[in-house]
């Protein structure tokens, strides 16, 4: 295999030391399962990935594909072992066209970098997942990638017009386009968020946005996250759309208080970083607006950028979040879920109650505005019993989210790590309706098995083993 | 299974006063192929016993909303048995706080609407007929209007879907959620789908808050260049407009009328409006003018109020008001932006060499070009195959330019002759097999789809 693939890539493109294949073994998922892959292959050109894949097809070999590695929920783990894919190479932006608002680019080009080759002529793209400055647009588009924008611009699916793909039989198809409303079935859409399942994209056709005319930042404290989430019901009543809208709980202040020092006024039990932008007389009014609804909700304190510097610093806390939980915790389990936003102030309750139940820290930082939640499950894998509560309290919470109408991810993707999760969704019918997707795409089951859709116990077309998952060998949820 | 007998048997499911059979289907012919029965279920359960009595018989189904889109598509295979979502007309529900609803294929998108703007909020969904459309159609048509400008189209804003499949099933796809990534997109599957993949029984959308003021400028311009340069300032401005039209001359006469605007002959428009609070609106507005004169606008309107109402729903419904008596095409250029000019005076000259006046409304920030050819009642009949041969030159040039031309709606002798998608590329097996996968009976509007799905 190796020299088939060395003979397509050439040899210093193939990996297969033992040692070099453990960079491999996981994505951001670090938590639940490692595998590793047979061998990792880093293409270049969409013919050397067609050749790549019709290899592993002629060898019934498993292969995915992988960008930058940063998915969270173990998408890009070779949980079948088999050939990872790597489209770090093919990384070039191979067209930019202003005039008519779109670029296409390669599926390993990082997110940031095709906001920074067009920033100076005034556009930009819009998806901004927190991992943008390492993440690829590939891997955005296998993920439907979110981010605090997303409130007011949509999530990536939103700004993708078109793909070429390669087929896990070696088929190249395009799908979409640069235009809109293409006829016949939206498979641009249908492919975005499907996690490497359906095939690889080697081109993306994406959307540019003009930027906004001006951008207002806002940072307001509470004392209680019932007064910070009347805020934000309040801010939407009103009309506004904010571009972000994002809370962080008393546990993520504090411990951004001990590393970064940013001066949250004492008592603050929730911060809300609001976010608006657009033509400079509108976002002057919704300012206005927005701070005359903080103060009858009894604001602690409320600072309003003046220029780019100091929005920089009242982003510092946001961006800052995650890894400052990694201070006071061994190891931690970021969930997503999502809820409406209505249901905001009962959820969090509800979920300090599954805290308290599993005696375990559980730190909320999320995107207040569209109800996507992101529970930081503080535990210590050396303490005996830590992990599995921790994984108790996930699944407890995706329970909540699920029984208020919700999701079970908003942003990160099944993966591995929510396939069992998704039988709570939805019902054998309607993953019966995904799965003919899925085989209509790749009748073989080799791109990315194991992802995605849980097989049934009794599956009959697929060529993979039934292995249970590390929640199901816990005992705490099974397959159907 | 003959008529009388598949009368009995739907009267069973959904009680005779909702069957309709015999000479009565007449009014649901589609491209004059009448059904042997239209029925008209109340809630998903009669749906999907509707279902399994049309996958047991082998009897093709059509669904109807309102039947205001039924001209898209190829000429139907077949057409056994219309399904009217009529009676599938509620709003199941709505949390004005979560800026989400959920609604029943068959409400009407004006009575939706009624329930959403007691609370400040609507539906961006401005497609033509709007008065009669439900939201289902929609949705299956993914049919769009000026607002998409802003708003985006029923792709972007369908959240939540509950689909009922050609054997009864009842799936959903989604959440009620505004951001869901679990499991495969299932929304976009079907929104556009032309109800070939299933029945959609009820979806959940995103909502927008309505804007505290909105208003409206056209501009007149004597040549489309001028016109399209205006345009083109104002797309890369910072302007956020909610809809920004290019009309042609005739269009442009005929929709300023009910706004109570007198637009000479002979001048290309641009109806551009703003939605936010008052001071952004006017300083918005005092840029757009701004442009246009600079581009050598010659005269200019402000709208607002009942007469915005009126303006926005003639551009959405053209030709309606002038459509009487006339013999009409209707086709959709998707183009880039910077093609959308070139397209309207290439379907002009390619009408006048058929002896038609040709017109256009445009989503000109969305590269979607709404083009009409127009002739005396029966002369786009008496050459189909010549208004065939020139539909199809323009989908050349249009397909060469990396964008695509569907016939909306024509009399059924121009559809025999000519593909009303066009080409969909090299993924089109995959289509088939999708559709293979969800009806393989080919049950559901069989022959309307592209490829001759």
């Amino acid at each position: 295999m190796v020299e088939g693939l060395a003979a397509i890539v050439g040899r210093e493109w193939v990996i297969s030391d033992p040692v070099e294949l453990a960079v491999y073994e996981c994505d951001g998922m670090t938590y639940l399962e490692k595998a590793l892959p047979d061998v990792v292959v880093l293409p270049d050109g969409t013919e050397q990935v067609a050749e790549v894949v019709k290899l592993c097809d002629r060898e019934q070999l498993p292969f995915l594909p992988r960008g930058a590695g940063t998915g969270l929920s173990g998408g890009a783990i070779a949980v079948q072992g088999g050939v990872i894919i790597g489209l770090n190479r093919m990384n070039r932006i191979l067209e930019i066209d202003l005039a008519n608002q779109r670029a296409v680019v390669e599926p390993g080009l990082v997110n940031i970098a095709m906001t920074q080759a067009v920033v100076d002529r005034g556009y930009y793209f819009a998806p901004d997942p927190a991992s943008q400055a390492a993440s690829s647009i590939g891997g955005n588009v296998a993920e439907n990638a979110g981010g605090p924008h997303c409130l007011k611009y949509g999530t990536t699916t939103m700004h993708i017009l078109g793909l070429e793909l390669v087929l896990a039989s070696g088929e190249i198809v395009q799908v979409g386009g640069k235009t809109l409303d293409c006829p016949g079935y939206d498979l641009t859409g249908l492919f975005v968020g499907s996690e490497g399942t359906l095939g690889i994209a080697t081109k993306v056709t994406v959307r540019l946005l003009r930027q906004a005319e001006a951008v207002k930042t806002l940072l307001a404290s509470f004392r209680t996250i019932d007064a910070a989430s009347e805020v934000v019901s309040e801010i939407i009543a009103t009309g506004i759309i904010p571009s972000a809208l994002e809370m962080m709980d008393r546990h993520i202040i504090k411990a951004l208080e001990e590393w970064l020092q940013i001066g949250y006024p004492e008592g603050s039990g929730a911060v809300l970083l609001i976010e608006l932008d657009g033509p400079t007389a509108e976002i002057e009014a919704h300012t206005k607006r927005i701070e005359r609804i903080c103060a009858q909700h009894g604001v602690l304190d409320l600072r309003i950028a003046k220029d780019e510097q100091e929005r920089t610093l009242l982003w510092k806390g946001r961006k800052g979040a995650v890894a400052a939980v990694g201070r006071i915790t061994h190891e931690f389990y970021l969930q997503d879920g999502v809820i409406p936003r209505t249901t905001l102030p009962q959820v969090l309750r509800d979920v300090e109650a599954i805290s308290e139940r599993n005696a375990l820290v559980i730190a909320n930082v999320f995107h207040a505005g569209d109800g996507n939640l992101h529970p930081l499950i503080c535990f210590d894998s050396r303490r005996e019993g830590e992990l599995q509560r921790a994984i108790a309290a996930g699944a407890e919470i995706m329970g909540l989210c699920l029984s208020v109408g919700g999701s079970i991810t908003g942003e990160h993707g099944i993966g591995m790590e929510k396939i069992d999760f998704v039988p709570l969704m939805y019902s054998p019918d309607d993953l019966e309706a995904m799965r003919r997707v899925r085989v209509a795409f790749d009748p073989s089951l080799r791109c990315n098995p194991g992802k995605l859709l849980p097989t049934t116990r009794s599956c009959s077309e697929a060529n993979v083993a039934y292995r249970p998952h590390r929640v199901e060998r816990e005992g705490l949820s099974q397959r159907y | 299974m003959n008529s009388e007998r598949l009368e009995g048997r739907l009267a069973g499911i959904v009680g005779v006063d909702h069957v309709v059979a015999a000479e009565s289907c007449a009014p649901y012919a589609v491209d004059d192929k009448a059904p042997k029965a239209v029925v008209f279920p109340a809630d998903a359960a009669e749906l999907s016993e509707v279902m399994k009595l049309a996958s047991s018989e082998q009897l093709s189904v059509v669904p109807w909303g309102s039947g205001t889109k039924i001209s898209l598509g190829g000429i139907p295979a077949r057409v056994d048995l219309v399904v009217g979502l009529k009676r599938l007309n509620q709003i199941i529900d709505y949390e004005p706080g979560d800026l989400t609803a959920t609604f029943q294929a068959g409400m009407l998108l004006r009575d939706a609407q009624t329930s959403l703007h007691s609370s400040g909020q609507f539906l961006p969904f401005d497609p033509a007929h709007c008065e009669r459309a439900t939201i289902g159609g929609i949705l299956a048509t993914n049919s769009s209007g000026p607002w998409r400008h802003r708003y985006g189209t029923a792709r972007d804003l369908v959240i939540g879907i509950r689909v009922v499949h050609a054997d009864g099933t009842l799936t959903k796809g989604g959440a009620k959620v505004v951001k869901s990534v679990s499991g495969y997109d299932m929304n976009k599957l079907y929104v556009g789908s032309l109800g070939t993949l299933g029945i959609i029984l009820e979806a959940t959308l995103r909502l927008y808050p309505l804007p505290a003021v909105e208003r409206t400028w056209i501009a007149l311009f004597l040549t489309g260049e001028a016109a399209a340069c205006a345009v083109a300032q104002i797309l890369h401005s910072t302007i956020v407009c909610t809809r920004v039209e290019l009309l042609s001359s005739f269009a442009a006469q005929s929709v300023g009328r009910p706004a109570g605007c007198t637009l000479p002959a002979d001048t290309v428009a641009v109806a551009v409006s703003v939605g936010s609070m008052l001071e952004a609106v006017d300083a918005q507005i005092a840029a757009i003018r701004k442009f246009c004169y600079q581009e050598g606008g010659v005269a200019g309107f402000l709208v607002e109020g009942s007469a915005q109402e009126s303006l926005w729903r003639a551009i959405c419904d053209f030709p309606s008001a002038s459509g009487d008596g006339w013999s009409w095409a209707t086709l959709k250029a998707s183009v880039p932006l910077t093609k959308v000019l070139e397209t309207i005076h290439r379907a002009e000259a390619l009408g006048r060499d058929l002896g038609l006046e040709s017109t256009a409304v445009s989503d000109a920030g969305c590269g979607i070009v709404r083009l009409y050819w127009r002739g005396e009642t029966g002369s786009l009949e008496r050459d189909p195959a010549l208004v065939a041969k020139r539909v199809e030159d323009l989908r050349s040039w249009v397909v060469l330019n990396g964008g695509s031309l569907v016939i909306l709606s024509a009399p059924p002798a121009i559809k025999a002759k000519v593909d009303v998608w066009g080409p969909v590329g090299n993924a089109l097996f995959l289509m088939q097999e999708l559709k293979q996968r969800f009806d393989p009976q080919g049950l559901l509007n069989p022959g309307r789809f592209v490829g001759g799905i």
